[in-house]
């Protein structure tokens, strides 16, 4: 096999693979990190934007990523309300119920998304996109787009949570949240800021899986356990660490399939993982150790 | 707080109680299947196309002494769990007099093994094609519309061959369905002389399918034959093998003979693409259900619509056959198609009710074949070769 | 509605509820006394499952299987098989804390999952195995029915009973001290880590044996089981809902939960003919809200643990 083989077939679909996964799987780190606790309606979140973003599509007759931001806006919405209805409750209770709360979550999101949109697989755009050659490299419009946005909406992320005084009380939050409340950061704004960057990263995820394949109401749920992986491997709490883990578990599993029978494809991320958390259990780049 | 929850549970069992009590005229019948879960972009037009039949039997006279047929929609998720639990609610709480369904193998197996042997219900699946169930011990109430995938392998093999396909690569999902004709069709391909250049199974679900395809592809094989659900991963397969260019030629099963690859990749890029799909024996079964359901508002493309329908309306000319008594059912519906007898076509009831008081031999012949049953309640089935044509799927060539 | 028929849909819920009940007190063993999060309760479901499912079945062409050994011989099996699996897994992902033993598990449940589903000589792959035995099986409908809840009624009384005993003995009392304090814990010299895979053994025996009765109730077992959804996070809401830490509470949530689960179907079936469909999706929706107002009025579940330990202590107060 040609090096331009190996790399049109198996390391772009990676990597495109894998944008999409750090994109969920930031807000997984940032949930994970500033509350403490695994959300497992992330997934079904992402199908609600990739949703809502068709409606915007199918109703405005604009393009996809015209529509991404309006699905980023509903889905972090939905996120906050969310929050307010059902975890805030929760937050002083063992963290495990909260993750039994986002169960209950999930199913009720779909179920929203069925009920609404109907279970057939809708794409944004009928018919098919050859991809173009860029001294053989083939790449599509669209694939670059997913990675170009990707890194720029981390990039924004990472900015504000470095350079901005909310984004500090984030980060502070996620390194001690009792030092952080005893020099009066307001907790609230800081779990409502979490969820807006959680909602939003979870929509264009769900958007952007739904441009390069199709939108199904099982998607997001499919995507949940790889996104886990991905955040995990990163080190929790760390942004870039999410990134660096949603490619390499995109990539991987593309690869995995010249090594492994490819019914096997899917248990590639946590062979990763498994093989990480033994070498190595604070993540690639030393996240927290919950 | 205790009381909350059996208040809760009370609540609902009193809303089944009552309604229970308003419904108990009618004659009904259980459509198991997967609404939520794996397939649930299927099932919803394949109970759609089983109401139809119900709803033609309304029309026209309703069964039995004019009474009103009923379906009762159950969700089997797809699980055993979901199935047993869902058919032993229609068994028992609705009291269906059959069922048709569940959709998947596996719930089929599990409803049929804990509930629906034992109480002597008949079950007719529309899609479970897992050969276990041909060796179920099933005291002859477990059956099906949809020929095993041995049966329907093998016919695209040789179909294949005879049109000039001799290097082939199959990506088949790794579920009863698709394992099921992968092994049939590459037994018989390399028995005709043909050469399997890729074979490989793959998970449902997954957002990229490009390194399976690349391969795939590198057997050299010009045409992709692809065991899958064309609303599910399937679409994504094709799309995908369709965009990197892999293939030229793109080859489905029966589940892939669905509208949406053509709503969602255009019939101008599937001008390449043919499946197989079971079909009546020589009679214009499939047009008119296919009339009969687009004027319902249905889709006659959708996956394993005829296969529902047919079990659901043999069921009712069953159930009409037997006089109401669920334990006759099975026996009656071998009586109304054995292949002797006068034709009856999908959506024929009225003609078929007096037939039968007349105490005259029916034979109902199906949109999807002409369901004449073997001893193990299997059809051996009738296919052709369907392509993509200006309105949909045209039938290319019939498949021996 | 029939009466009898009401009867029958409560045997059925009867015999999934002890089924589950098991899987409960099996994570009740793993989280409720000894703080380890495990996700992957599919996969120890599945394993005694399909162990029972091989040990007991006639033959059949294509799979490892034909033994056709009684049905307690195939559901010791599943214990001890479910339990060997669980070793090696302990042995490596017990290190983990929390969350990341829970996405491990998870992980190792999943890989189960595929190798069951994919390599046919062991398992028949997709397929799966049928005919397996169903003691009382012969008998007419209900009988068959009653006898099974028998069956599962008892096996779940004498594991109730061990666990209880065992959690009022200073094993018992050990693990929460494990799980609450882990450093005093091991300052008192107890080996930490062996007792915690002694329970995260004990419990995935227990979920072997709620697979292999699931197995033969059904008479088959097919890949379609090991869904997580179903076999695992539906023990979990189960657990929390009823009180981890408490085994009437596992069985008390074992049943709540069910029961919202399996009813909520013929609820939603109320709606008007046109949406049977629709009402399948809005039923997902009526459990996941369920779910909420349990947690929000209940979060420390039906039957909270008792506090300050055991009976046994309380008693000794009342003295």
């Amino acid at each position: 096999m040609g090096f331009l083989e190996l790399i049109n077939f198996y390391v772009i679909p990676g990597v495109v693979l894998g944008s999409i996964y750090a994109l969920g799987a930031v807000g997984i780190t940032l949930v994970f990190a500033i509350l403490r606790y695994a959300h497992l309606a992330h997934g079904d979140l992402a199908t609600l934007g990739a949703f809502l973003a068709l409606a915007v599509v199918t109703a405005l007759g604009l393009p996809p990523l015209v529509a991404l931001p309006v699905a980023m806006i509903g889905t972090a919405a939905v996120a906050v309300g969310i929050d307010k209805a059902f975890y805030e409750h929760l937050r002083e209770r063992p963290k495990i119920v909260t993750v039994m709360a986002s169960l209950g979550i999930a199913l009720m999101v779909r179920s929203v998304v069925q009920v609404v949109w109907g279970v057939d697989s809708e794409s944004y755009v009928r018919g098919i996109v050859r991809p173009e050659n860029y001294f053989g490299l083939r790449i599509k419009d669209r694939e670059i787009y997913t990675v170009v946005f990707m890194i720029g909406l981390v990039g924004v992320l990472q900015l504000f949570l470095v350079k901005s005084k909310w984004g500090k009380a984030m980060r502070a939050m996620s390194d001690n949240p009792n030092l952080a409340l005893l020099s009066g950061i307001d907790n609230k704004k800081v779990v409502m800021l979490t969820w807006i960057i959680a909602g939003g990263l979870c929509a264009a995820a769900g958007v952007f899986l739904g441009i390069n394949t199709e939108l199904k109401s099982m998607m997001g749920w499919h995507m949940l356990l790889p996104m886990f992986a991905a955040a995990i491997l990163g080190g929790v709490g760390r942004v870039e660490g999410a990134v660096l883990g949603g490619l390499i578990v995109g990539i991987a599993e593309e690869l995995s399939v010249l090594v492994l029978p490819s019914e096997y494809k899917a248990a590639m991320a946590f062979v990763i993982l498994l093989f990480m958390l033994l070498v190595r259990p604070t993540g690639l780049l030393r996240g927290k150790v919950l | 707080m205790k009381s909350k929850f059996i208040a809760i549970a009370g609540g609902l069992l009193a809303a089944t109680a009552l309604a229970g009590a308003t419904a108990k005229a009618d004659v009904k019948i259980g459509l198991i299947g997967g609404v939520s879960g794996p397939i649930a972009a299927m099932a919803p037009s394949m109970i759609s196309a089983a109401q139809l039949a119900f709803q033609q039997v309304n029309e026209q006279g309703g069964i039995l002494d004019g009474e009103k047929l009923v379906g009762v929609v159950g969700d089997s998720a797809c699980n055993p769990q979901g199935g047993t639990d869902a058919a032993t609610k229609a068994v028992n709480i609705e009291g269906v007099s059959a069922i048709v369904g569940p959709h998947c193998s596996g719930a089929v197996l599990a409803a049929a093994g804990s509930v629906t042997i034992p109480a002597g219900i008949t079950v007719v699946t529309p899609s479970g094609t897992s050969p276990e169930i041909t060796g179920l011990d099933d005291k002859d109430t477990v059956f099906r519309t949809v020929p095993s995938d041995d049966y329907q392998g093998r016919a695209l093999a040789r179909t294949l061959k005879e049109k000039g396909y001799n290097k082939v690569a199959v990506a088949y999902i790794n579920n009863d369905y698709g394992t099921g004709l992968a092994d049939a069709f590459k037994a018989e391909f390399e028995a005709q002389s043909g050469e399997i250049a890729g074979f490989a199974a793959h998970e449902d679900g997954k957002a990229s399918y490009r390194s399976n395809l690349a391969e795939l592809a590198s057997g050299g094989a010009d045409t992709l034959v692809i065991f899958d659900y064309g609303d599910g991963t399937g679409l994504t397969i094709l799309r995908q093998a369709l965009e990197n260019g892999f293939f030229e030629k793109f080859v489905g099963g029966d589940g892939m003979k669905s509208d949406a690859p053509i709503n969602e990749l255009g019939a101008e890029n599937l001008a390449t693409f043919v499946a197989s799909s079971p079909v009546g024996e020589k009679s214009d079964s499939l047009d008119v259900f296919n009339e009969a359901y687009k004027a319902a508002g249905g889709d006659p493309d959708a996956i394993f619509v005829t296969t529902s329908y047919d079990a659901a309306f043999m069921l009712a000319l069953a159930v009409e056959k037997a006089g109401g008594d669920k334990a006759g059912v099975s026996a009656a519906l071998r009586e109304i198609s054995n292949g002797e007898g006068e034709a009856i076509l999908p959506g024929e009831w009225e003609k078929a009710k007096k037939l039968i008081a007349a105490g005259t031999a029916i034979d109902y012949k199906g949109a999807a074949g002409d369901h004449n049953f073997d001893a193990a309640g299997d059809v051996p089935g009738t296919y052709a070769l369907f392509e993509v044509g200006a309105d949909g799927f045209e039938v290319m060539v019939e498949m021996k | 509605m029939e009466l009898i028929g009401l009867a029958n849909y409560a045997l059925f819920m009867g015999i999934f509820i002890g089924i589950y009940a098991l899987l409960a007190l099996g994570l009740n063993i793993q989280w409720g006394f000894a703080g380890l999060f495990n996700a992957g309760i599919a996969g120890f479901f599945a394993v005694g499952a399909y162990t029972s499912a091989i040990l007991t079945s006639p033959s059949a062409d294509g799979r490892l299987g034909g033994f056709e050994l009684p049905f307690f011989v195939g559901w010791f099996g599943a214990m001890v098989a479910a339990a060997l699996i669980a070793w090696p897994i302990g042995k490596i992902c017990l290190r983990f804390r929390s969350d990341y033993l829970a996405i491990a598990t998870i992980g190792v449940a999943e890989i189960i999952r595929l190798v069951i589903k994919s390599e046919e000589v062991l398992t028949n792959g997709a397929r799966g195995i049928t005919n397996i035995p169903r003691p009382f099986g012969d008998l007419p409908y209900v009988q068959s029915q009653l006898a099974y809840l028998a069956i599962v009624a008892a096996v779940l009384v004498v594991a109730y009973l061990m666990v209880q005993r065992q959690f009022n003995a200073p094993w018992g009392r050990m693990m929460r001290a494990i799980r609450d304090n882990e450093l005093a814990a091991r300052a008192m010299g107890k080996n930490v880590e062996y007792r915690r895979l002694e329970a995260f053994i004990f419990g995935a025996a227990l979920m072997g044996l709620g697979g292999a009765l699931f197995a033969h109730f059904n008479r088959s077992i097919t890949p379609e089981a090991i869904d997580p959804m179903v076999a695992t996070f539906l023990v979990w809401i189960m657990l929390i809902l009823g009180g981890s830490g408490n085994n009437k509470g596992a069985i008390l949530g074992a049943t709540v939960v069910w029961i919202i689960w399996s009813v909520s179907e013929i609820a939603t079936d109320q709606l008007p003919h046109e949406y049977a469909v629709k009402a399948k999706y809005i039923r997902l929706f009526l459990i996941g809200l369920m779910l909420q107002l349990v947690l929000r009025f209940r979060p420390e579940g039906i039957l909270p643990e008792p506090l300050r330990g055991d009976t046994r202590t309380d008693d000794n107060a009342v003295k």
